[in-house]
């Protein structure tokens, strides 16, 4: 139990601290990210650059800032759309069941049987790049393992006789679904999305370091990380950052995953 | 008087296909307005079935059933599982009076202290969440939630057998008060004959979906004419 409250304490903190530097990083940052400087290119981390300066001699801190920012936003806008679609549509599914369900879940069998980056790409590649683009061709790939997430919770829900008593007392379908079984399956939702952030973050990274996510207009830290590798040897500093960026973004939603899946197991 | 509840030759079915198998077996009982009728019977032998007929929430049935009341309710078996974990006593008790339609608030909140009163509970139970409260406690707030929209059919399916010997006393005692004061008709199963015995005059014995002895409580009780009414008598009696 103690060691549960841990994993989900550490990782609230430090995913709070990263939307926190994230955030701060779409309004301000302490250079412009994108201001050239001669005299400061290849600068080694110090104290007037804290994480020393790229080919260009652009601030790497104010760069990873906004890249961070750039990500989260992608992250968040993907779970949006691809967390509540997902929602209605395996609430709807698990609940009302039948021939509908059966066949909404094949269609969602048939999106999951791709690996969802792989079809990203395809997706991409034909709308071609951009944030929109990017955001739409993840949140609707990420429909399907969410509709099914949501669709075993209320399939397990709904044969619980507190679903037959509202019934009983007749209390509307749609009322049933959404205000009476929707919040006892929220520690299974917050699970999942702490995983669909994860996965978000991950994917739009790999995208955009292909080339295929976002344009120059708004880096994120996959485009960055694509620039870094051209001077790897010579400003390390540039990769390590980004890098060291990504992890911390994953790893404080996985603890907190973690930490929720822990306390579920408990039963309390 | 008037009969509440009339089913004849009521047949029904779980599964589909190959898996469909009969449940229960031309099933004819009556209620009369005021009476409570006890339904006995072994674990499995079809009580919570003909319960969820009489309710209209099972499809794969023949028969006729005919409830002259409206909103007849039920308080299910268990009480762990029929109090919707994520929600407040006082959310509970008020959404029946919601789906009824009943739009002013001050009216719902006056008859949700008006139950609570009635089944036993103090305000301070109101906030609490169905996991912060006893199984005795859990169980008035099934029997207020299933009482309050005014139902006067209310179907008790082992509203006891979860609970241990003393609270059942106090179960059975709040039962038979609500009863008298609300005017409620009840149908009272339980696998315990001396249960039924407590509420009812009239008792059905049940046996893999088939209603083999119906009639007075005291003659069922102290003239068994179905050996397997015998069987269950003397399993109550030995314990
Ligand atoms: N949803 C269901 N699907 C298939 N079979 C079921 C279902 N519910 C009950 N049954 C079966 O129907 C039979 C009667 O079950 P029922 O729950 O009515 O018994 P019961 O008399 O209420 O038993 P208990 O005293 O244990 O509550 C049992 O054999 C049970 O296995
Ligand atoms: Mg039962």
């Amino acid at each position: 139990m103690r060691r549960h409250n841990w994993y989900l304490r550490l990782g609230c903190l430090l995913t709070a601290v990263m939307v926190m530097f994230s955030l701060v990083g779409c309004f301000w940052t302490p250079y412009d990210p994108s201001a050239l400087s001669s005299t400061d290119r290849y600068a080694a981390p110090s104290l007037t650059h804290l994480f020393g300066c790229d080919s260009l001699g652009r601030d790497i801190f104010s760069r990873v800032m906004q890249g961070a920012g750039t990500t989260l936003s992608i992250a968040f806008a993907v779970l949006l759309l691809g967390g509540t679609a997902g929602l209605v549509i395996g609430a709807l599914c698990g609940y009302v069941g039948g021939a509908a369900d059966a066949l909404v879940m094949r269609l969602c069998d048939a999106v999951a049987a791709f690996p969802s980056i792989l079809l990203a790409l395809v997706v991409l590649a034909v709308t071609g790049p951009g944030k929109r683009n990017v955001i739409l061709a993840l949140g609707v790939l990420f429909i399907p393992s969410f509709a099914r997430l949501v669709r075993g919770e209320f399939l397990r829900q709904r044969e619980l006789d507190y679903v037959k008593a509202a019934r009983l007392a007749g209390v509307r379908e749609l009322r049933i679904v959404f205000v009476h079984i929707l919040p006892n399956t929220l520690p299974v939702l917050l699970s999942g999305v702490t995983i669909g952030f994860n996965n978000a973050v991950l994917a739009e990274a790999s995208m955009s370091y292909l080339g295929i996510g976002v344009t120059p207009q708004d880096p994120s830290l996959g485009y960055m990380l694509s620039e870094a590798q051209g001077f790897l040897m010579r400003a390390p500093w540039y990769t390590g950052a980004l890098a060291g960026t990504v992890i911390l973004l994953v790893l404080g939603a996985g603890l907190i995953g973690e930490g929720i899946r822990a306390r579920m197991g408990d039963g309390t | 008087m008037a009969e509440l509840l009339s089913v004849s030759h009521l047949n029904s079915w779980y599964g589909r296909g190959k898996d469909r198998r009969q449940v229960l077996r031309d099933v004819s009982l009556t209620l009369e307005a005021g009476e409570t009728l006890g339904i006995v019977g072994e674990s499995g032998s079809g009580k919570s079935t003909l319960a969820r007929c009489i309710l209209g929430l099972e499809r794969d049935i023949q028969g006729t059933i005919q409830v002259n009341t409206p909103h007849p309710q039920m308080v299910f078996q268990d009480p762990y599982g029929s109090l919707n974990p994520a929600k407040t006593v006082a959310w509970i008790l008020e959404e029946p009076l919601r789906a009824a339609g009943l739009r002013d608030r001050g009216a719902r909140q006056a008859k949700v202290r008006e139950m609570l009163h009635l089944i036993g509970l103090e305000e301070e139970h109101l906030s609490r969440r169905p996991a912060q409260l006893s199984g005795g406690q859990r169980q008035r707030v099934a029997i207020g939630a299933a009482l309050i929209q005014g139902s006067k059919l209310v179907i008790l399916d082992e509203p006891v057998s979860a609970l241990d010997v003393t609270l059942q006393a106090q179960i059975l005692q709040l039962l038979a008060d609500l009863r008298t004061e609300l005017g409620l008709s009840c149908i009272l199963i339980s696998h315990d004959l001396t249960v039924v015995y407590q509420l009812c005059r009239r008792v059905a014995v049940m046996r893999s979906g088939v209603i083999v002895e119906q009639g007075d409580a005291d003659d069922i009780y102290d003239r068994p004419q179905h050996p397997y009414t015998r069987e269950l008598l003397a399993a109550c009696l030995s314990e």
